[in-house]
């Protein structure tokens, strides 16, 4: 160790170290230009310049490179140092007078303009790049001349192949002398320098070697690519080793091949956007104004390139006028293979639409070039309803070319309208709807695995088995099992966990390991002892705020009796530590001054637990996102924040108390509710993973409405699979079936129902864990279209029983008329039924097979064949089904003329009515729910104004409530075909049993609690409360009888019948009144 | 001091704002640094009390975001 | 109606601000803050309804 004097001050440094290393370390400032932490000290820039007194006489030195010693004397900031960096600058000024960071320093030492000869360079010779490139391991680069003639140069000022073009040299020239362009013309004779795109933004912006994919990423450490590291091409760099605190970083790591032994799998490896490079009439790789839907998206985002600013890329101006292309790589079986439907594209441009139009104004002019709008979606129609209202334009033209518009930044196109015209418009922007597709890799990895695809690469499935692959074990979700939107992706993953949870079931909890736990100290009464600890997180809080002050301050505040920092709390040894401190100094208080709670509380609490305290006595102080990380050009005030949030943090925690975490058995009984499709295979893989399962039917049979289909479109006799799985149920030794059975009333809460089963007037009560909502819908009955008023004239179910009892005047028929959307996307029902396009296409088929003669008519709005669905409509239309759209201002007419079923529709190509006469006229009547309103009410589960459930969340919680321990599946949440409904059966069991496999559930410390004495029984709490935790105690209880009390266990701790009780009569644990005023207090202290 | 700092308390929702508040810290954006957060549960915890507490207590502002 | 009672109480409404910000909107909360700084810095310390005992000590 090294002792000496820095400024009057006594430093302490290493054998070998430089003075500007140990200046750092004790927070010096020395100026400097041709420093780097990772490189050895050249002294070549001379600011650093600082004055030595050995004991005899003063001299100037290089802080940079000039080793310590001990006794040695250093003054860095002495009248004489100050004047000499001030020639220092003045000369580098004169050399470079336009460089900005030189202008800077000249302002800061006082200099007007130089007095010597003004040069135009902006090269400082600092030789920075040249270590920076010897580093890298190549010496591309070196100070070539001598004298004046000095300057950084390839040999011979030959462009060289020894250059990577990796960039350091730019990345640290400290005056911008050295640039990618001048890299790129100078230097380097490989083409490729460019900035590594970002995976994550589309290659719309740059990303480097080292890097963490996107800010949400788990896990969130950085990674290294190998591809562009620089270490792994020359084996030199290695400089963020230097820059690493812990030492986390090692180049030497290796792949590893793990072998894991398990009892079945499941793909979810999702797809790629299509790539519409190879369309060359769109012009999408020459063109920088047309994009594609991923990159809008980016552009879009609050998080990507531009912030969310919409700008066309070529001159990231404004754009006035953006239009979509749909289906690009979707329906396309000319320019690409891909024939089928991508689901997704419609509802994603309408999105960007939307929001293109929020963030750039109303005025911006969107439009949608479309062939079908397919907004099949659980509120999507309403969606498009609303877009339309909100002046996004909808034109129904495939747009075969792109034309560059000479002179300018905008792009042509020609398209012809809905009356037939050709028309040309110019666009700032054109987005590609790009559909999706199974890369090559996922096609490789189903041949290995030996798993069958469908035509389109997808994964082969059956409609009964929707997420098992043609190979048993393997189980498949997500986009590989076919183009799908994030709800469904979510409901098959719930379904193929089950699939793989019901084969596995006997394995459940054999492999679990269960933490030690610390018995907790008891503290209530004692005297808070606080400790606080505040984090340096490397440089991230300590580059910015001064953590020593703040941890001193801290141990000055009331009851702290421990303060100290950290270099990074949350690492194991420093958690250790921390566990040891709590124990040796008694600490009953915890407070850590570091990152969010959000992402780190639970592990601190963890700590807490290990040192035998509980975790609510713990409070975190976020002085790094809130502070450090948004407030870096301001250290003083950040500090001063830090020392605020500190002290708002202790004064809170010295009013915590410890809270309890009650735990509750789960019953492991579950009850489903409807015996349709859905109800019946959510019972039974419940029953197969081995609890016991209610299904109760108000009807008399099982089955619901798959009773009233014919087949299935793979062909399959839906009789034929509903026996099987009616069978399955029904024999079943953990499934009772109650049929003709109603629920008649709900008792208890998650983990704890009591309902009462109503038959004939025969009561019987249940206790359950958990319910699943599958109630089912209907056709809709309607006397449009002269439905009832004919026997040719029918619903599509009713087709679909002719067509099972073979009816004769099947064959008798010589033309047949769909009519699609009746009732559905209509003012009073604005939702599209799902179903009904492809069921009517798929009867038109058969109608076609039984009769090829037989005219059939499919009069539709929009077809929306979703996903593979499309292969059908390619093959109607192929076996001469012909199509004729309608629009809803010009719905078809029908009459009975002569004994004879008359349809009259305007084509929307020759624009004249045309006249039908069909033998049999079938209505695609819409899906509505069996809305109950009752359930709705037992359950405190919300319905939606069509009627139908409302789940959870519509995107992440498709298959569950809001109300903890009821789930839901089938048509009671949306119109579905079977294969759907199979797959959320599946889910809502599966989310079902991650409740009842935990076979206890912990209430949160953080709830509501009723006071009864203060209580007035006023019943707003009750009222207000979304969560239905608040009750009235019975009137006829012994103790605070028709006072108020909150179920813990529904309790979210929100607080809402906290804020609103006019007695103040309810107390939110761990965020109570006292503890947000003492916050509030200790704001302006000071 | 050398210019007067308003002392802005913010009652931040746990859910919402505060997650808005981590998110810009994240991104490295910058801000001014007058606000002190008060991390509340959800913005239904709030009550008059609390605003008038802060404006009594000295605070210059109070706000209030879900 | 909280502002309309603070500024029957001699509070100026620009004291008080209320948003809603989702988790997402980091750009929307730097810019909020900012307009409340500034709208705050615009009106001067708040003197008002302090505390006596503030003042006192």
């Amino acid at each position: 160790m090294v002792t000496f004097k820095i400024n009057g001050q006594t430093v302490q440094g290493e054998e070998g170290q430089y003075i500007k290393q140990v200046a750092d370390k004790y927070g010096v400032d020395i100026p400097t230009l041709c420093h780097h932490k990772a490189l050895e000290p050249a002294g070549m820039c001379r600011i650093c310049t600082v004055e030595l007194f050995d004991g005899r006489r003063s001299r100037f030195v290089t802080a940079c490179n000039y080793p310590i010693w001990d006794g040695m004397e250093v003054q860095t900031d002495s009248e004489s140092v100050h004047e000499g960096r001030k020639l220092i600058v003045e000369l580098l000024l004169a050399r470079c007078p336009e460089v900005p960071l030189l202008q800077e320093l000249a302002a800061k030492y006082g200099i007007d303009k130089p007095r010597f000869k003004a040069e135009d360079d902006t090269c400082i010779l600092c030789g920075l790049c040249v270590r920076m490139c010897e580093k890298m391991g190549n010496s591309a680069i070196a100070l070539t001349g001598r004298g004046v003639e000095m300057k950084v140069d390839t040999p011979f000022h030959l462009q060289t192949d020894v250059c990577l073009a990796c960039g350091a040299c730019a990345s640290v020239c400290p005056t911008g002398h050295i640039t990618l362009e001048k890299i790129r013309e100078e230097i380097t004779r490989k083409g490729n320098v460019q900035l590594i795109p970002s995976e994550y933004d589309m290659g719309l912006k740059g990303r480097k070697p080292v890097y963490v994919p996107y800010a949400q990423a788990v896990p969130n450490t950085p990674a290294i690519d190998r591809d562009v590291c620089v270490h792994f091409k020359t084996g030199g760099c290695k400089v963020c080793v230097e820059f690493c605190g812990v030492d986390a970083i090692d180049h030497t790591m290796e792949d590893e091949v793990v072998e894991l032994e398990v009892g079945s799998i499941i793909l979810a490896p999702g797809f790629q956007p299509f790539d519409p490079s190879k369309f060359d009439a769109y012009n999408y790789a020459n063109h920088p104004n047309v994009i594609t839907s991923m990159e809008m998206e980016r552009l879009l985002s609050a998080s990507g390139p531009t912030g969310g600013h919409l700008v066309r890329l070529s001159d990231h101006k404004e754009p006035k006028k953006v239009a979509w292309f749909q289906c690009v790589g979707s329906r396309d079986l000319n320019r690409c293979d891909n024939s089928y439907c991508s689901s997704v594209c419609c509802m994603y441009a309408i999105k960007e639409a939307v929001i293109a139009k929020e963030h750039a104004g109303d005025d911006l002019d969107c439009a949608i070039f479309y062939m079908d709008m397919r907004t099949h979606g659980k509120d999507f129609e309403r969606f498009y309803n609303n877009a339309q209202d909100k002046g996004v334009r909808f034109l129904r033209s495939r747009v075969h070319t792109i034309d560059p518009v000479k002179d300018s930044d905008e792009v042509s196109v020609r398209y012809v309208d809905d009356a037939g015209n050709l028309q040309q418009e110019q666009f700032d922007m054109i987005v590609l709807s790009i559909g999706l597709e199974t890369s090559p890799e996922v096609v490789e990895m189903a041949k290995r695995l030996d798993i069958e695809l469908t035509p389109g690469n997808f994964c082969k499935t059956d409609t009964f088995e929707p997420v098992a692959t043609s190979k048993p074990g393997i189980y498949v979700c997500g986009a590989f099992q076919g183009p799908k939107d994030i709800p469904q992706s979510v409901v098959d993953a719930s379904a193929a966990a089950s699939a793989a949870g019901e084969i596995l079931a006997g394995a459940r909890n054999t492999a679990t390991r269960k933490p030690e736990v610390v018995p907790q100290t008891n503290v209530i009464g004692e005297r808070p002892r606080v400790g606080v600890f505040v984090c340096r997180c490397g440089i991230n809080i300590a580059g910015v705020v001064d953590v020593p002050s703040v941890a001193e301050y801290a141990a000055t505040l009331p009851y702290v009796e421990f303060a100290a920092d950290n270099l990074y709390s949350c690492s194991q040894d420093t958690q250790d530590n921390m566990s040891q401190i709590i124990k040796q100094k008694k600490l009953n208080r915890v407070v850590v001054a570091a990152c969010t709670p959000k992402t780190h509380e639970p592990l601190f609490q963890e700590t807490l637990l290990k040192a035998g305290l509980n975790k609510y006595l713990f409070e975190m102080a976020n002085i790094r996102n809130h502070d450090s990380w948004v407030h870096k050009n301001n250290p003083e005030l950040a500090t001063k924040k830090a020392k605020d949030l500190v002290r708002m943090a202790v004064t809170k925690v010295a009013l915590a108390q410890p809270l309890e975490e009650t735990e509750l058995q789960v019953n492991p009984t579950a009850l489903v509710i409807g015996g349709g499709i859905a109800g019946m295979t959510a019972a039974r893989s419940l029953a197969q993973q081995g609890y016991e399962t209610h299904i109760v039917e108000r009807g008399e049979q099982l089955g619901g409405q798959a009773h009233n289909l014919y087949k299935t479109i793979s062909g399959d006799l839906v009789a034929d699979k509903l026996g099987a799985l009616i069978g399955d149920v029904s024999s079943h030794p953990k499934i009772q079936v109650h049929l003709n059975t109603q629920l008649s009333a709900v008792d208890g809460f998650v983990g704890n129902f009591k309902s009462t089963l109503s038959n004939n007037g025969n009561q019987q009560e249940i206790e359950h864990g958990v319910a699943v909502v599958a109630t089912g819908g209907a056709a809709l009955q309607t006397d449009e279209y002269g439905c009832g008023q004919d026997p040719r004239i029918m619903t599509s179910l009713e087709l679909d029983k002719m067509m099972m009892a073979d009816d004769p005047a099947l064959a008798r028929a010589k033309s047949a008329v769909f009519i699609q959307c009746v009732g559905s996307r209509e003012p009073q029902r604005p939702y599209c039924s799902r179903v009904c396009c492809t069921h009517s296409i798929d009867n038109a088929l058969e109608l076609k097979k039984r009769n090829p003669e037989m005219n059939v008519y499919i009069l539709y709005r929009d077809i929306r064949t979703y996903g593979e669905r499309e292969y059908i409509y390619k093959e109607a239309r192929e076996k001469g089904v012909i199509f004729i759209r309608y629009n809803l201002a010009q719905k078809p007419e029908v009459a009975l003329v002569d004994g004879k079923v008359q349809i009259t529709v305007t084509d929307h190509v020759l624009g004249i009515p045309l006249q039908i006469d069909a033998d049999l006229l079938t209505l695609a009547t819409a899906v509505i729910p069996n809305k109950d309103d009752a359930l709705a009410n037992f359950f405190k589960v919300p319905l939606n104004d069509d009627g139908f459930f409302v789940e959870k969340h519509a995107k992440l919680g498709p298959s569950e409530f809001a109300t903890d321990g009821v789930f839901l599946c089938g048509l009671a949440h949306y119109p579905k075909p079977i294969d759907e409904a199979i797959v959320q059966g599946r889910a809502a069991a599966s989310r079902a049993v991650t409740l009842l496999a935990r076979e206890t559930v912990h209430t949160s410390g953080q709830v509501a609690q009723v006071d009864p004495m203060m209580c007035s029984s006023c019943g707003v709490c009750v009222s207000i409360c979304p969560y239905s935790a608040p009750s009235f105690i019975d009137a006829d209880a012994r103790m605070h009888a028709g006072k108020a009390q909150v179920n813990p266990v529904l309790c979210k701790g929100c607080g809402l019948c906290v804020a609103s009780c006019r007695s103040g009569a309810i107390h939110l644990k761990g965020f109570d009144n006292n503890q947000i005023f003492a916050q509030i207090s200790a704001v302006n202290w000071d | 001091m050398s210019e007067w700092e308003p002392k802005i308390v913010s009652f931040l929702c746990n859910w919402c704002s505060y997650g808005a508040a981590d998110l810009a810290g994240v991104s490295r954006m910058q801000y001014a640094p007058n606000i002190r957060v008060v991390r509340i549960p959800c913005t239904g915890r709030m009550s008059p009390k609390f605003a008038l507490a802060a404006l009594r207590e000295g605070a210059d502002a109070v706000w209030v975001s879900g | 109606m909280m502002k309309n009672l603070l500024e029957f109480m001699g509070v100026e409404p620009d004291r008080i601000h209320f948003s809603w910000i989702s988790s997402a909107e980091s750009t929307k909360f730097v810019e909020v803050v900012n307009k409340i700084t500034a709208k705050v810095k615009a009106i001067g310390p708040n003197q008002r309804f302090v505390k006596q005992a503030a003042k006192v000590a």
